[in-house]
């Protein structure tokens, strides 16, 4: 199995320490979503992965060997601040990039003729990036980190500043790399977007990884709650073991034992009020990250 | 991959609008220049027409043979003279006109040719003495044969290989244009260096390439396009050297300056080019450029004067041949030097050799500087940062 570990990463700047002690797994065919305020170590992390910048202490290792230059040409990057030659064509710039990536002319420049047909920015690539709108700017770079064909995708993100369309392709791209094998990571703030995208999240704060796993693993919570949406007669009684507080207007929060109890004081419910919605409570994404981040501090 | 860089490099450069248009101009002054000057420069080859009156005409063999004696090219013809008033004109195409009798001549100067004057003058004063040697008696040939003989022998003492305009004037062509071309392809690599780093397409090339090879196939690109520029430059010189009859004029080879200037342009380029993309890397934005190359620049002003003002007055001084030893200023001392041929051989050599054991070095740090910069965004870095990080 293939399987990108970032193991015990460290690195200061001066006497900011921007990076303790930073580990995860990224296991081949996993989206791994990477959230965390501004400045919480998110960049670090990745500019670590693809060896532009040194950490002080820990390794990234691709299939148990140490991150090398030959596999860092094989990982797809996108950088938090977008960079390509703005006045080079985006056909040229794509070809070159490959060719940098140790692809053949010919390779090159299929796989560019791919991505960007893929992508919807065919028509464009005899302009020169500068021309295109920030949006299609941002197609252009993504398509610049798949380019060669990556055994990794690290994404630093990709997806700020996109349309709802936009967005859409990214994450069916994204998706579908997955689905290839490819481990890969990406970071951002649209909190909905990683809770619906990503296998996986890490959620970093000051450097440190303070929350990382599973998405219904880090909502699964101790008690068990429901929330209820009634209309007419009204609800009977809470039987022993469950309990019923009123959630705004024809709505109720229903705490039980057990989900025996719930299912129970459901049916009782059914047959007294017509129940439109009855579903489980479990923390969203945006809410673990407000809970973990406010602990010391303010989302920033 | 270094290859892949350089070659894009080269294309950016050399295709763009600016340099096609730039050389373009360069190119066409040169040689306009050349076309423009070549009547002007040859006009002393047609020979002036001077017309000489029947009641002068033994004055004539003494005009000539004084003209072939000096090496001047005139036209004597007999012709009546018509005296021109002192406001009027000469005929066309009729320089100066002698009237008057054989002894006392009157030579009417339609330009300021002073040669002129001069020339009947000796044949005035030949005539007058050989009429005088044929009165007293003597025989005039043996007289302007002993005259003729009457020479000194000159023995030069010393250099042999004395100071010479013509060889002074091409190092000094030699080292400007070398001083032209670096200033140039620094200003490029700098823009080209910066351009990265300031639209952030750094980050990417250095996910896949080494800091040390991208400023290598940088330096490489530029080193093309920079030759290419020097082509378009020494070309069209050449040609107007070649067009103005230069070489023969000022006693020069093409040859030899050829290969002065390409092993200098090699040397000096390799010197300065790299340090200064390695510095390049220490700013964020192109207004920000200046702080950085501005001391290189001037770096390259003192050795490109020194040796315009320094190598003249004093060619094989002391501070001359230590300075010719310092990588910085030997791709200008050296070939000013021995324009005046103050440098020895083993100099040269020495020269050679320092510059290209001090390559390897400078690219060493250049490009530590290079790869500690590179990411750095935001103000200028310090040099002792940047090596630190590298």
């Amino acid at each position: 199995m293939t399987t990108l570990e970032i193991d015990g990463l460290t690195k200061s700047y001066g006497t900011v320490k921007a990076l303790q002690d930073v580990s995860f797994d990224v296991p081949g065919g996993e989206l791994f979503g990477f959230v965390g305020s501004n400045g919480a170590g998110k960049t670090t992390t990745m500019r670590i992965i693809l060896g532009v910048l040194r950490a002080d202490a820990g390794v990234v290792r691709w299939n148990g060997a140490p991150v090398d230059l030959g596999v860092r040409r094989s990982i797809g990057y996108m950088p938090e601040e977008r960079g390509l030659y703005p006045r080079m064509k985006v056909g040229e710039q794509l070809v070159y990039l490959a060719r940098l990536h140790g692809l053949s002319a010919a390779d090159a420049t299929a796989a560019m003729e791919h991505w960007t047909e893929v992508l919807g920015v065919a028509e464009r690539r005899d302009d020169a990036v500068e021309k295109l709108s920030l949006g299609n700017q941002q197609r252009v770079q993504l398509a610049s980190a798949l380019v060669h064909g990556p055994d990794i995708l690290v994404l630093d993100e990709p997806f700020s500043g996109l349309d709802p369309v936009a967005v859409g392709v990214m994450s069916d791209v994204l998706r579908g790399q997955a689905d290839k094998g490819v481990p890969v990571i990406f970071s951002s703030h649209q909190l909905e977007l990683v809770e619906r995208l990503c296998d996986r999240v890490g959620i970093v704060k000051s450097g440190r990884l303070v929350a990382s796993g599973a998405i219904d693993d880090l909502r699964a919570t101790d008690t068990l709650a429901w929330t209820l949406a009634a209309s007419g007669v009204g609800l009977p009684d809470a039987p022993p073991g469950v309990s019923v507080a009123p959630d705004g207007d024809g709505r109720w929060r229903v705490e039980a034992e057990s989900a025996d109890a719930a299912q129970a004081f459901l049916a009782s419910a059914v047959s007294t009020a017509t129940v439109t919605e009855f579903s489980p409570v479990r923390p969203s994404l945006t809410d673990l990250f407000r809970d973990v981040v406010s602990e010391t501090e303010e989302v920033a | 991959m270094l290859w892949l860089i350089a070659h894009r490099e080269f294309r950016t450069r050399t295709l763009s609008k600016a340099n096609i248009i730039s050389s373009a101009i360069m190119i066409v002054l040169i040689v306009g220049a050349a076309v423009i000057l070549k009547p002007i420069l040859s006009s002393d080859d047609e020979a002036a027409v001077v017309q000489v009156d029947p009641a002068t005409a033994e004055l004539v063999p003494y005009l000539e043979g004084v003209a072939a004696a000096q090496e001047l090219d005139y036209v004597i013809e007999e012709a009546e003279v018509v005296v021109p008033g002192a406001d009027g004109e000469m005929p066309e195409g009729v320089t100066a006109m002698i009237a008057g009798t054989a002894t006392a001549p009157e030579l009417y100067l339609g330009g300021g040719d002073g040669t002129l004057v001069g020339l009947v003058d000796d044949a005035t004063r030949a005539l007058a003495l050989e009429t005088e040697v044929t009165a007293l008696g003597g025989d005039p040939a043996a007289v302007s044969g002993a005259l003729d003989a009457a020479v000194p022998t000159v023995v030069m003492v010393g250099d042999s290989d004395d100071f010479d305009s013509g060889t002074f004037f091409a190092g000094l062509v030699v080292i400007v244009m070398l001083f032209i071309i670096l200033i140039q392809s620094a200003s490029v690599i700098m823009m080209g260096v910066v351009e990265e780093k300031s639209s952030r397409v750094v980050e990417i090339l250095l996910a896949t390439v080494r800091p040390a090879t991208l400023l290598g196939g940088k330096v490489l690109g530029v080193g093309m396009y920079a030759l290419v520029q020097a082509a378009s430059m020494v070309g069209p010189i050449i040609f107007a050297a070649w067009y103005l009859d230069l070489f023969a004029t000022l006693n020069l080879e093409a040859g030899p300056l050829l290969v002065k200037f390409g092993v200098w342009f090699l040397l000096g380029f390799a010197v300065f080019i790299v340090f200064f993309g390695g510095l390049a890397a220490l700013v964020s934005r192109q207004e920000d450029i200046g702080a950085v190359t501005t001391p290189m620049m001037l770096l390259m002003m003192v050795p490109l004067y020194l040796a315009i003002y320094l190598v003249p007055s004093n060619p094989d001084g002391t501070v001359t041949q230590v300075l010719t030893q310092i990588p910085f200023f030997a791709p200008f001392m050296v070939p000013m030097r021995s324009a005046f041929g103050a440098i020895t051989t083993a100099e040269t050599l020495l020269a050679v050799t320092i510059c290209l054991v001090t390559i390897p070095l400078l690219t060493w740090v250049a490009g530590r500087v290079y790869a500690g910069a590179v990411l750095n965004t935001g103000g200028r870095m310090k040099l002792a940062d940047a090596l630190k990080r590298g």
